[in-house]
Order: structure tokens, then C-alpha cells, then sequence
């Protein structure tokens, strides 16, 4: 990995929220460093800041403490339109809520991201109607959201979150609805995007999903537990979902072995 | 983003969101309507009052005696203060063509056809009076005679009897002492509208010699002569009615029996048509300000209406604005979603509201029967103020809506 100009670096972050007077530490002191083209997965119990991370990433939030360098450029100082600008152009954004329009059809939220950035028209539905094809949505463009089952919503997000080809993809539980053979064909997506040289930061529970990744970084407790190496990564085109890789894959949460409750 | 993307997208928020579009453009149609209507009734009734009176008019003004205030209006029948000698020195002012008094007569009643009638006043006056002051036509006949036993009635007057009076019948004057006095119809003249429409009230007229008989002994000759409650003095054109006002004013002030015979606190008044005109024109004037403030308050609430309606869109789409956010949608373009969808609705409102008003102001205008006089300067104004007032109403809520945190508005359920 050349580390001339990492994608994303993280240097002491804290985010520390309150709730009524209490502080609820969500990251505490996490270092990271994502180096271009990486693809790397977090994995983590519920509620140990892996969400809190993706949205320091992705530009939405701004640390309490400690930097948050994307693209060369530290975060916490950008104003907000630059900040939007970088969530634009840069970053695709799978959300674990997924966040689509609940009044726009699939295809129209797929647009969107291209419709701030100026992008045609034409060139827009496209583009549009290509993607939800590939994430086997072609014949629910027209669908609005509430219309679509939670795992077609999660497809429609993934599509969106790769509209403007972005350069960083976050994506937050991207398969948690979905089957593994759904899921497979989202990890081809995200290998293809990863393939193209581009950084993907994935957040899941589910081990065999994050083999696919070159490092699996484990948080506990808003703290990094341990980073692990994956010296032979999946490849989603060898089907046969448990059988290649590692069988570790039984028990979702068998690598954070502490207790992994504390929220 | 490109505005006609923002149309667009607003298009789709204001369809998506059918009856609090339409509650909110039926709030900006209902002020710009109202502004139109009344605005659209109030010329209307101007240009027809005004029309009215000035229309066909002799260059004359109205002399009479009313109390000292300043309150407008035509000059009704105050005290009776013209002498007959007033009359006579008026008559040789320069440029004054006529001179008519008149005055009321209280009777008791009229009988004609057979058939007695109650009615309490005739009018008074000298036969020059239906070429200067009356504006009807003769149906038939023409006017009586001074010092004949002859009246004139107006059409409807004529219809009070049975079988119609007609020229040369006689009608049967029941005076309050109940003496009876027999009178010659000598002509009948034609029902007229009065200036706001309404058709005019029974009138019957007789000359000054022999009915009226309200005297005083004049101060100027210290014999008993008839007094007049008004006096028209009619001069030879519109060119000298000024000069004509003005030495009339003198004569009244410095020489007239009036002056004296007068009460401290009363005044003489003479008002040429002009001022009548002026003085109406001024009072359908405030008459118009008063219900365009009434329609300007309509569209205020209109407006307020819009903004509330907008302020509950952007708490209601909070979430959508995070999202839009979120994949790159900058303040501006949020601003401007919501600005257009402002704008939007106030052009609807407007257009909807032209087409309500017009319609409401033939309405008002058909049912009060005046000829509409639509001012289009002011349908150009209530669509630009419906605008204006989407886009001040809308400009609140989208800055707010534009500077909502991301990370908040995700959160928001
Ligand atoms: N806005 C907030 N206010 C207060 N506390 C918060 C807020 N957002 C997150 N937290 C807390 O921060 C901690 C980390 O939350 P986070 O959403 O990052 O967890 P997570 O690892 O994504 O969990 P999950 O796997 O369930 O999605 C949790 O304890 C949560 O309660
Ligand atoms: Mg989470």
C-alpha cells in the first residue's frame, strides 16, 4: 500500500455526545488510516460507534476531538458548503437507515446525487436505470419506497450511494435484508468500484461479507479493538458463499470475544 | 442547481402534497380575489357616480343654509333664508342666466282618478327649473305656468293613481289645513336613475305662485315676501361659473336678506357642481381606501397562510432535507426548492385569484347595476403582491429549511 495520500485518516478522534448533562463517549482516541484504493470492513457489537464513524468519514459530522482528514483536506475546518461539496462529488453513502425520498420513485433517488451535481438530465436516468439494473432493481424503477420490500430499499440506497462513481464509498450494513445471493451481487458491485481504484470503507456483522475486505477493523466500545489482516480477500464471483474463505463465519459476533454489550 | 430542475422538483412537492397546496394557494386567491373585487367595485361605483353627476349638467350652483360644519355632501333643504329680493339681485349678477328657487309645500294629500292619496310634500319652483336643475325629459306636456293652478308629476308619480294621471287631468291638492285645490297635470316627465341606480321616488312639482306660501318680511323692504330654502343660480357657461360663484359669495355675504335672516350658526353654501363632483370623487375615494385596506388585510392573512403552511412543510420534510443534504445538495439549492415551490404557489394563487375576483366583481357589479370598470394597473398589482407575498411568506422558512444540520435532519423522525 503506497501511503503517499491516504483516502481517509483518523487521528485521535473523539465524539462525545450529551444526553441530558451525561456524556455518552460514542468514539473514544481512534486512529485510522485508510490508504487509497484500500477496502476495508468494520466490525463491531451494536452501539460501539461504527454508524459514529461512518458519518465522520462521510462529512456529515465533525469530531469532538482529534482530526478527520478526507482527500488530503481536514474536515473539522471545512465550512459547510465545502463539506457538502466533498459528499457530492467524493463520497457515496450507503445508510444503514438507507435515507431515500419517500416521495420520489427508485430511479429519481437514484438521480439525485447526479441532480446537485449538475449532472444532464438524460444523461441522469441513464445512468439511473443502469445502476438499478445491476443491483437487480430494473423493473421497479418506478417504484417509490414505500412500495418496495427492505431489501429493495437497501439496493435502491447502494444504487444511489454509487451514482456519481465516487471516489470513497461508505456503506453502512449494505446486506443486513438482504440474501446472499442479493448480497453477492452487491459485494460485485463494491469489488468492481474497489477494483477501479476507488477507497470502500464497509460496516457489517457478518464475517464472510467482511472478507471481502483487505482489513477488518474491530471496534469496541467507541475504541479500535484490533485490525485484522485478510491475506487472501473473497472475490463475490466465487459463489458459493461459506465455502471459499476462512469458516469463521458461524457466529456473527465470535471475534469481539469481550463484552460486547456495554452501549 | 439549475432553476428549471427546481421547478420541476417543486412541481412534484406541491403535488405530492395536494390539500396543503391547495389550502395554500386558496389563501393567496382569496386576498388577490378580494383586492380585486373590491378594488374593481370602488371604480366601478366612481366612474358611474361621477358620470352621473356631472354628466349633462348646466353650469350651476346650489345656493342654501345649512348648519356650520364641515361635513360634505349634496346641500339638502336647510332653513329657508332667500328671500324673493335675494332672487331678484341674484338674477342681475353678471354672466347668470337663471335664478330658481325652491322650496317644499307640506300637504296633506292628492286626489286624483277618484281616489285620495296620503302624501306629505310638493315641490316648489319656478318653471325654468326643468330646463336647468331637472335632468327628466318630458314624457308628455310640458312645464306649468307661474301663477297657474298647474302641476307637474314624474312618472312615478303618476302611477300612484288609478289609471295613470295624465296630461291635462286634474289632480286634487289636499293642503294641511284641508282646503282642497284643484290643479292641471300640464306634463308629465320621465322616470330618471338616480346616480347609484335606484329608480327615482314619486315627485310632484308646482310653481312657487300660488302653492308656496312660506313668507317673512324681508329685512331689505320690510313687507312680507316668500323665502326659499335653495336657490339654483345657473350661469351662462362653465367658463364663467367661477366668476359667477365668486360674486354670488359677495352679493350673499355683504347684501343679502339671507345673511341676516340666517341663524348664527348656520352658513350659506353655494357649490357648484364641481365641488359636488370633487366632494364625491373625494368621498368614494376614501370609500376605496377603506375597502382596499379591508382586501390588503385579506391578502396579509393570505400570506400568513403561506408562510405557516410553509414553516409546517419544512418541519414536515426535515428528514427529506437531510437527506437531499446529505448526497450533496448545497443551502442554496434547498433555498431555492423552496423558494420556487413559494413562488409557484403564489402564481397559482394569483391567476386563480384574478379569475375569482373578475368574476366576483361582475357579480358585485351586475348585482349592485353598475357598469364594470375593471383598473388593470390593479389586476397587474394583486398577481405581482400575490407573488411577493409567496416569496416573503416562502423566504423564512426556506433559509431555515437550507441551514438544517444533515446529521440533525437524518435523525429526525
Ligand atoms: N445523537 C446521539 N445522541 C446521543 N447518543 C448517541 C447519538 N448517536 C449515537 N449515540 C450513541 O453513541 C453510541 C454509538 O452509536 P452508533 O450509532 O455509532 O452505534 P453502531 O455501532 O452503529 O450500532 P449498530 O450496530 O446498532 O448500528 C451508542 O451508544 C449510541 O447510543
Ligand atoms: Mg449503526
Amino acid at each position: 500500500m503506497s501511503d503517499v495520500a491516504p483516502a481517509v485518516v483518523l487521528d485521535g478522534v473523539r465524539k462525545t455526545y450529551q444526553l441530558g448533562g451525561q456524556p455518552v463517549h460514542a468514539l473514544r482516541d481512534v486512529s485510522l488510516r485508510l490508504p487509497r484504493g484500500s477496502y476495508t470492513a468494520v466490525m463491531g457489537p451494536s452501539g460501539s460507534g461504527k454508524s459514529t464513524l461512518m458519518n465522520l468519514v462521510g462529512c456529515l459530522d465533525t469530531p469532538t476531538d482529534g482530526r478527520v482528514v478526507v482527500d488530503g483536506t481536514e474536515v473539522g475546518g471545512l465550512s459547510e458548503e465545502a463539506r457538502t461539496e466533498i459528499r457530492g462529488s467524493k463520497i457515496g453513502f450507503v445508510f444503514q437507515t438507507f435515507n431515500l425520498m419517500p416521495r420520489l420513485t427508485a430511479a429519481e433517488n437514484v438521480a439525485l446525487p447526479m441532480l446537485f451535481q449538475g449532472v444532464p438530465g438524460r444523461q441522469r436516468d441513464q445512468r439511473a436505470a443502469d445502476l438499478l439494473d445491476r443491483v437487480g432493481l430494473g423493473d421497479r424503477t418506478d417504484h417509490q419506497p414505500n412500495e418496495l420490500s427492505g431489501g429493495q430499499r437497501q439496493r435502491v440506497a447502494v444504487a444511489r450511494a454509487l451514482a456519481n462513481d465516487p471516489a470513497l464509498l461508505l456503506a453502512d450494513e449494505p446486506t443486513g435484508n438482504l440474501d446472499s445471493e442479493t448480497g453477492r451481487a452487491i459485494m460485485e458491485l463494491f469489488a468492481d468500484l474497489h477494483e477501479a481504484g476507488n477507497t470502500v470503507l464497509v460496516v457489517t456483522h457478518e464475517r464472510h461479507i467482511a472478507e471481502h475486505a483487505d482489513r477488518i477493523v474491530h471496534l469496541l466500545d467507541g475504541g479500535v479493538e484490533r485490525e485484522e489482516r485478510i491475506a487472501e480477500p473473497r472475490r463475490p464471483t466465487a459463489a458459493g458463499g461459506q465455502s471459499a474463505g476462512g469458516s469463521g463465519g458461524s457466529s456473527e459476533r465470535s471475534v469481539g470475544s469481550g463484552g460486547g454489550d456495554g452501549s | 442547481m439549475n432553476p428549471f430542475e427546481s421547478f420541476r422538483m417543486s412541481v412534484r412537492a406541491i403535488r405530492g402534497h395536494r390539500l396543503r397546496s391547495v389550502l395554500t394557494t386558496l389563501g393567496v386567491a382569496i386576498g388577490v380575489a378580494a383586492v380585486i373585487t373590491f378594488v374593481t367595485l370602488g371604480a366601478s361605483l366612481q366612474a358611474d357616480v361621477i358620470g352621473e353627476v356631472s354628466g349633462g349638467q348646466s353650469p350651476s350652483m346650489t345656493v342654501s343654509a345649512a348648519p356650520d360644519q364641515n361635513q360634505p355632501g349634496p346641500a339638502g333643504d336647510g332653513q329657508a333664508v332667500f328671500t324673493e329680493h335675494d332672487v331678484d339681485q341674484l338674477r342681475e349678477v353678471e354672466d347668470v342666466d337663471a335664478v330658481v328657487p325652491s322650496g317644499s309645500v307640506p300637504v296633506s294629500g292628492l286626489a286624483a282618478g277618484g281616489r285620495t292619496l296620503g302624501y306629505n310634500q310638493l315641490t316648489a319652483t319656478t318653471p325654468p327649473y326643468f330646463e336647468y336643475v331637472s335632468r327628466a325629459d318630458f314624457q308628455s306636456g310640458g312645464p306649468f305656468e307661474q301663477g297657474a293652478r298647474e302641476v307637474v308629476v314624474n312618472e312615478p308619480a303618476a302611477r300612484l293613481f288609478p289609471g295613470n294621471v295624465s296630461v291635462g287631468d286634474t289632480v286634487t291638492v289636499v293642503r294641511q289645513d284641508g282646503s282642497r285645490v284643484n290643479a292641471t297635470v300640464a306634463g308629465i316627465l320621465a322616470a330618471s336613475e338616480g346616480p347609484f341606480g335606484n329608480t327615482p321616488l314619486p315627485q310632484v312639482f308646482v310653481p312657487t305662485d300660488p302653492f308656496y306660501d312660506n313668507s317673512l318680511s324681508a329685512p331689505s323692504s320690510d313687507s312680507p315676501q316668500r323665502v326659499y330654502p335653495s336657490l339654483t343660480v345657473v350661469a351662462t357657461s362653465f367658463e364663467t361659473i367661477e366668476a359667477v360663484q365668486s360674486d354670488v359669495r359677495g352679493y350673499l355675504d355683504d347684501e343679502s336678506d339671507a345673511r341676516t335672516l340666517k341663524p348664527e350658526s348656520y352658513e350659506l353654501r353655494v357649490q357648484t357642481v364641481e365641488d359636488l363632483v370633487d366632494q364625491i370623487r373625494d368621498l368614494l375615494d376614501t370609500f376605496t381606501a377603506f375597502v382596499t385596506g379591508v382586501a390588503v388585510i385579506s391578502l396579509v392573512v393570505g400570506s400568513i397562510g403561506i408562510a405557516n403552511i410553509m414553516l409546517v412543510s419544512v418541519t414536515e420534510r426535515t428528514r427529506e432535507i437531510g437527506i437531499m443534504k446529505a448526497v450533496g445538495a448545497q443551502n442554496t439549492d434547498v433555498l431555492q426548492l423552496f423558494l420556487v415551490e413559494a413562488v409557484v404557489l403564489g402564481v397559482l394563487g394569483s391567476l386563480a385569484g384574478i379569475v375569482l375576483g373578475v368574476l366576483g366583481a361582475f357579480a358585485a357589479t351586475e348585482y349592485v347595476g353598475l357598469p364594470m370598470t375593471f383598473p388593470v394597473e390593479w389586476g397587474g398589482i394583486a398577481v405581482a403582491v400575490g407573488i411577493l407575498v409567496g416569496v416573503a411568506a416562502g423566504l423564512y422558512p426556506a433559509w431555515s429549511a437550507a441551514k438544517t444540520d444533515p446529521i440533525d435532519a437524518l435523525r429526525y423522525e
